[in-house]
């Protein structure tokens, strides 16, 4: 039954491959692939598809995506890659989906938090075809051809928090954000309370520019936070550049966030936290492709964070002003989260002084991602 | 099309929101300028105007290949994949009528007015806000209606919040001669502002761990599906209102006194017609029928609420309406051009490694071809 | 607080200004143009690739003028050779504009920028509050500042400007007087176009130093909203412009001070406050316009 309706698949992407006389010169036959599953006529034999919200090139979240399915192209040389940047997260994205598969993907990373329901009506009508979700929670209904995945995003966030901490001299920090999400939300506290490990008394500043990038909006939350004092600047934004320009044309540090921009802020360059997905994502393609992927954590809400494994979300380079003692609390902080520490182990309080997770408390990852307070230390609302 | 004579029979429910304009004289002494020429000239205007069409078409695909030519794309190559993503099966044809769906009353919401002499440049904020009318009523059922009712009440919901949108720029206009174009373009800033806030904040739904959307329509406000698994009944409800608007125009007495309006306003008033109301009836009608887009969005293909529903429809519709000279039938052809341009840009993401905002340019061109052969010496700018 | 807000009110006026005097010239002469929102991302794509390619700035800015000059031209001569209806016709130009930066910008996607760097003038930029407010900033924005009073003697005292203005309310005058109005117009709007160019030039390698897709998020739109609001005056669309860039300064200032004001309340305000304005001097402006425009205006079919 499975088969035939691959057949069936793989015989309209022949179709439309022969009616239209479009470019596949894969016809190699030497990849790893051991299953029968891609061996469609005409259809190449591993084809991967990725998805991204924006532009491939943003110096962010997306070029991040980017440079992991590189990384997947390049351990699995004959597969071909199929690239489809700015992708709304509508309705929109099934069309794009469907149209991969019509050429013959067999695995599709759809690597925005809002793909993740078309991706799931996707899969549903495609079991042949696995999909893997970047960030999202599957939740209960779990199907064999889906999962999620994710980095604990805020742990590198964290550990550059102790380094902003202790940098300031104002003692105040500035955040510049899209919408409160609760992985932005999750950022934010964990950048607070890294700083706060080292000065209690640190607070940070937290704007919204209701975009995930308005460069215009983006140069005037910068300017207002300079105004507040705040000496370093940091981001939870999807095209980072201009804020990253703004801080250091104003004398002021920064926190990168997707991309080691140190380059683009030689003097005032801290630390960041980037993505490295070429190993996670290549991992999970070879488990499709040596079809084990049911029942696989990947088949699942698969998280990783330096608790469970490798983080895919490391942490960048350090810049000149960033201390060896800096640099020893930080390799503290990473060393107690292997060893079983969360960067939100209590105790933690909200804004209102109401505590949150008590001494020996420590969120799960469910309850991460589920986040919706800003810690106390924080300036700014939730709504 | 030369029946000025409105048989008061033939009213439909287009003009039903129309304010009452009975009392006014039967006949304005201006005719409107009458196209009513012998079959002949029929015919060849209509072969002309194809020729035109295929010509305006071919030309801007030809320019738009040498534009992806300057990108390293092959252009065959992208041209076939934008084709196969708009036409290549049924399951793109659906897609491409599913798109042509909001996108022609998107184009009828710039008619209506059109005729009047008024510009909507609105239906981006009519589409957003039509949409946030259907999730209101459905809230406000909360489940206690089904059946085909439900779907009329939707609808009312819909065209309700379309309709209150397009009636600011149209008090506007008609009690401070505020320029309507302006007013309304700027709405579709404030109308995305408005449907972030609802997704973010009241009716967002708990469940959404990353980007906010809503709370899902119960199945059974969903619109039946009628073909390739996604096009739903919407794509007949926006030619019935083409169709109706059709009518409208050009036999009863009220399309009759819009052209008039639109025609020459000072005649208008001499003749005793109501001109305010005439004017923000066409307003309203126009924001009321992109509102109907909008519910049908949200109950075919979206099934809730989320930032960035819709993106570009209303201006999409705008073109349409123009590339259709606000004849209603035309748009219809004019909705499914442009649908297909921008569904086919999917087919670009994927296979050329062009950026799909690129088939703007496409657009752009068609428009551009069509509107450059208009009759020259329209009275403006041609000394 | 105050001078916070009035800073950012210029320092993010300057890339609505220009286009807003831009198309104060254009709907001067009679024809309005909504491709400014168009010509503003080619001149800020245009700024950004030469300034890379050549590594100097003012070349980049050139070229954004140029770039934003060309887009015009196709609406100049749709509208005026062609007979094309001009808000139809400029809506198009835009969606060519995004288009086509859309296309060209995307191997310049967070490319390391050749910034148009700000210059203190000396001596006035230490001036308490003046200083930060009027001083403190990029070169465009000086030349924004100056281009206010210069168009405004332009058209009130010379015989351009007189051109300029019987093209938009007595083209026949001028015919009898051997000016072409056509011609008038097509500089107009070409010029229009440079204008908005420039605004996009500064947006992109001064004001953000960045390049994305889609920049400038409206700003073209809201320009010729602000020519109406400004009366075709060029001194009240300098209020115009700082009016709409303070409101997106004070509401992230406000945000920043940990303010609890609605954020999407903030973040409609200056849209609101640009309708509000239209609408409570529209009475007022209309007899301000160019009659030639108000004849574009009644006719959209």
């Amino acid at each position: 039954m499975k088969m035939r309706t691959l057949a069936l698949v793989a015989g309209l992407g022949a179709l439309t491959i022969s009616a239209t006389a479009c470019s596949d010169d894969s016809s190699d036959t030497g990849t790893t692939d051991g299953s029968e599953e891609t061996t469609g006529e005409g259809g190449g034999d591993l084809t991967i598809g990725f998805l991204y919200v924006g532009p491939k090139d943003d110096f962010g979240y997306n070029q991040a995506a980017y440079e992991g399915s590189l990384a997947v192209q390049e351990s699995f040389p004959d597969a071909e890659i199929l690239q489809a940047e700015n992708v709304p997260e509508t309705a929109d994205a099934e069309v794009v989906m469907e149209g991969m598969i019509e050429d013959g993907a067999d695995i599709i990373f759809a690597t925005s938090y809002g793909h993740l329901e078309f991706a799931a009506n996707v899969a549903a009508d495609h079991p042949d075809v696995t999909f893997v979700h970047q960030g999202g929670l599957e939740g209960e209904e779990q199907l064999d051809n889906l999962g999620t995945f994710f980095g604990t995003v805020y742990e590198p966030v964290y550990t550059a928090g102790i380094a902003a901490g202790a940098s300031t001299e104002s003692k105040k920090l500035g955040y510049v954000y899209a919408f409160p999400i609760p992985q932005t939300l999750a950022n934010i506290n964990a950048f607070t309370l890294g700083a706060q490990s080292v000065d209690p008394d640190i607070e940070v500043i937290a704007v919204s520019t209701g975009s995930w990038c308005d460069p215009g909006l983006q140069a005037q939350a910068a300017q207002s936070l300079l105004d507040q004092d705040v000496d370093v600047l940091t981001q939870h934004q999807d095209c980072t550049k201009t804020i990253i320009e703004a801080a250091e044309a104003a004398g002021a540090m920064t926190v990168g966030y997707h991309f080691d921009a140190s380059e683009l802020a030689p003097e005032g360059w801290l630390t960041g936290s980037e993505w490295s997905w070429g190993p996670l994502y290549s991992d999970i393609v070879q488990t499709v492709v040596d079809d084990e992927f049911v029942d696989s954590p990947y088949n699942g809400d698969f998280r990783v964070g330096l608790q469970t494994g490798e983080n895919p979300f490391v942490q960048s380079s350090y810049g000149p002003s960033v201390t060896e003692e800096t640099q020893a609390l930080i390799d503290e902080a990473r060393q107690s989260f292997i060893d079983g520490s969360s960067p939100f182990a209590g105790p933690v309080s909200n804004q209102g002084g109401d505590e949150v997770w008590a001494e020996g408390e420590q969120p799960t990852y469910e309850e991460v991602e589920t986040m919706d307070f800003f810690v106390q230390g924080v300036i700014g609302e939730t709504s | 099309m030369s029946t000025h004579t409105a048989p008061d029979a033939v009213v439909d429910e287009t003009s039903a929101g129309e304010p009452d304009v009975a009392p006014t004289t039967h006949h304005a002494p201006v005719p409107p300028p009458a196209d009513g020429s012998p079959h002949d000239d029929r015919w060849r205007a209509a072969a002309r105007a194809t020729v035109r069409w295929t010509a305006s078409i071919g030309a801007a695909v030809i320019i738009f290949a040498a534009f992806l030519t300057t990108q390293g794309a092959d252009p065959v190559e992208a041209l076939t994949a934008m084709w196969n993503a708009a036409f290549g099966d049924a399951r793109s044809t659906g897609d491409t009528l599913l798109r042509a769906t909001p996108l022609l009353l998107a184009a009828l919401a710039v008619a209506v007015p059109a005729r009047a002499g008024m510009f909507n440049i609105g239906g981006e904020g009519q589409l957003v806000m039509g949409a946030v009318g259907a999730m209101a009523m459905s809230t406000a059922l909360d489940g206690a209606v089904s059946g085909p009712l439900v779907f009329a009440l939707l609808a009312l919901g819909g065209a309700a919040g379309g309709a209150l949108w397009a009636l600011i720029p149209a008090i506007l206009k008609v009690a401070l001669r505020t320029n309507e174009a302006i007013v309304s373009l700027l709405l579709n800033y404030v109308a995305t502002i408005v449907l972030t806030w609802l997704v973010f904040e009241p009716w967002k739904d708990p469940l959404s761990t990353g980007q906010a959307y809503s709370t899902e329509l119960p199945d059974a406000e969903r619109l039946p599906i009628l073909w390739a698994n996604r096009v739903h009944i919407g794509i007949v409800v926006a030619v019935l209102a083409a169709l109706a608007v059709w009518v409208a125009f050009r036999s009863t007495r009220w399309g009759f006194r819009l052209q008039v309006l639109g025609g020459n306003p000072e005649a208008a008033r001499r003749a005793g017609l109501r001109v305010g109301s005439l004017a923000i009836g066409a307003m309203v009608l126009g924001g009321a029928l992109a509102g109907l887009a909008g519910m049908l969005e949200v109950s075919g293909v979206e099934g809730r609420l989320r930032p960035g529903i819709m993106v570009g429809f209303g201006y999409i519709g705008f073109l349409a309406s123009w590339l259709a000279r606000h004849h209603p039938l035309k748009a219809v052809l004019a909705s499914l051009v442009l649908a297909a341009i921008a569904v086919g840009g999917n087919g670009l993401k994927i296979s050329a490694g062009v950026s799909g905002a690129a088939v703007n340019v496409l657009m752009a061109l068609v428009l551009l071809a069509v509107l450059g052969w208009a009759r020259p010496n329209k009275r403006v700018g041609a000394p | 607080m105050i001078e916070a807000v009035c800073v950012g009110a210029v320092a993010g006026g300057t890339s609505i200004l220009f286009p807003t005097l831009g198309e104060l010239i254009t709907e001067r002469s009679g024809v309005i143009n909504l491709g400014t929102e168009g010509s503003m991302l080619c001149g800020a794509l245009a700024a950004y690739i030469i300034g890379i390619e050549t590594g100097s700035p003012w070349l980049g800015v050139v070229a954004g003028l140029v770039a934003g000059a060309g887009l015009a031209a196709v609406h100049a001569f749709l509208v005026l050779h062609r007979g094309a209806n001009q808000i139809a016709t400029g809506l198009v130009v835009t969606f060519l504009g995004l288009g086509l930066t859309a296309l060209f910008g995307q191997d310049y996607v967070g490319q390391g920028v050749v910034a148009l760097e700000p210059v203190a003038i000396p001596g006035l930029a230490s001036l308490p509050f003046v200083g930060p407010v009027l001083f403190d900033h990029d070169p465009l924005t000086y030349l924004s500042l100056l281009a206010v009073p210069a168009l405004w003697w332009v058209l009130v005292g010379t015989r351009a400007g007189l051109q300029l203005r019987a093209a938009g309310e007595r083209p026949e005058v001028l015919r009898t007087f051997g000016t072409s109005p056509r011609a008038v117009r097509y500089a107009a709007v070409i010029g229009g176009g440079g204008l908005s160019g420039l605004g996009g030039a500064q947006l992109a390698t001064a004001f953000t130093r960045n390049w994305s897709e889609g920049m400038t998020v409206g700003r073209g739109f809201v320009a010729v909203g602000l020519v109406i609001f400004a009366a075709w005056d060029p001194r009240k669309a300098l209020v115009g412009a700082y009016l709409f860039s303070g409101a997106i300064a004070l509401q992230l200032q406000l945000q920043a001070q940990g303010s609890d004001i609605s954020r999407y309340l903030l973040a409609a305000l200056p849209y609101l406050v640009v309708i509000i304005s239209l609408a409570s001097l529209s009475r007022r402006r209309l007899h301000a316009a160019p009659e030639a425009l108000n004849h574009v205006f009644e006719h959209a079919s």
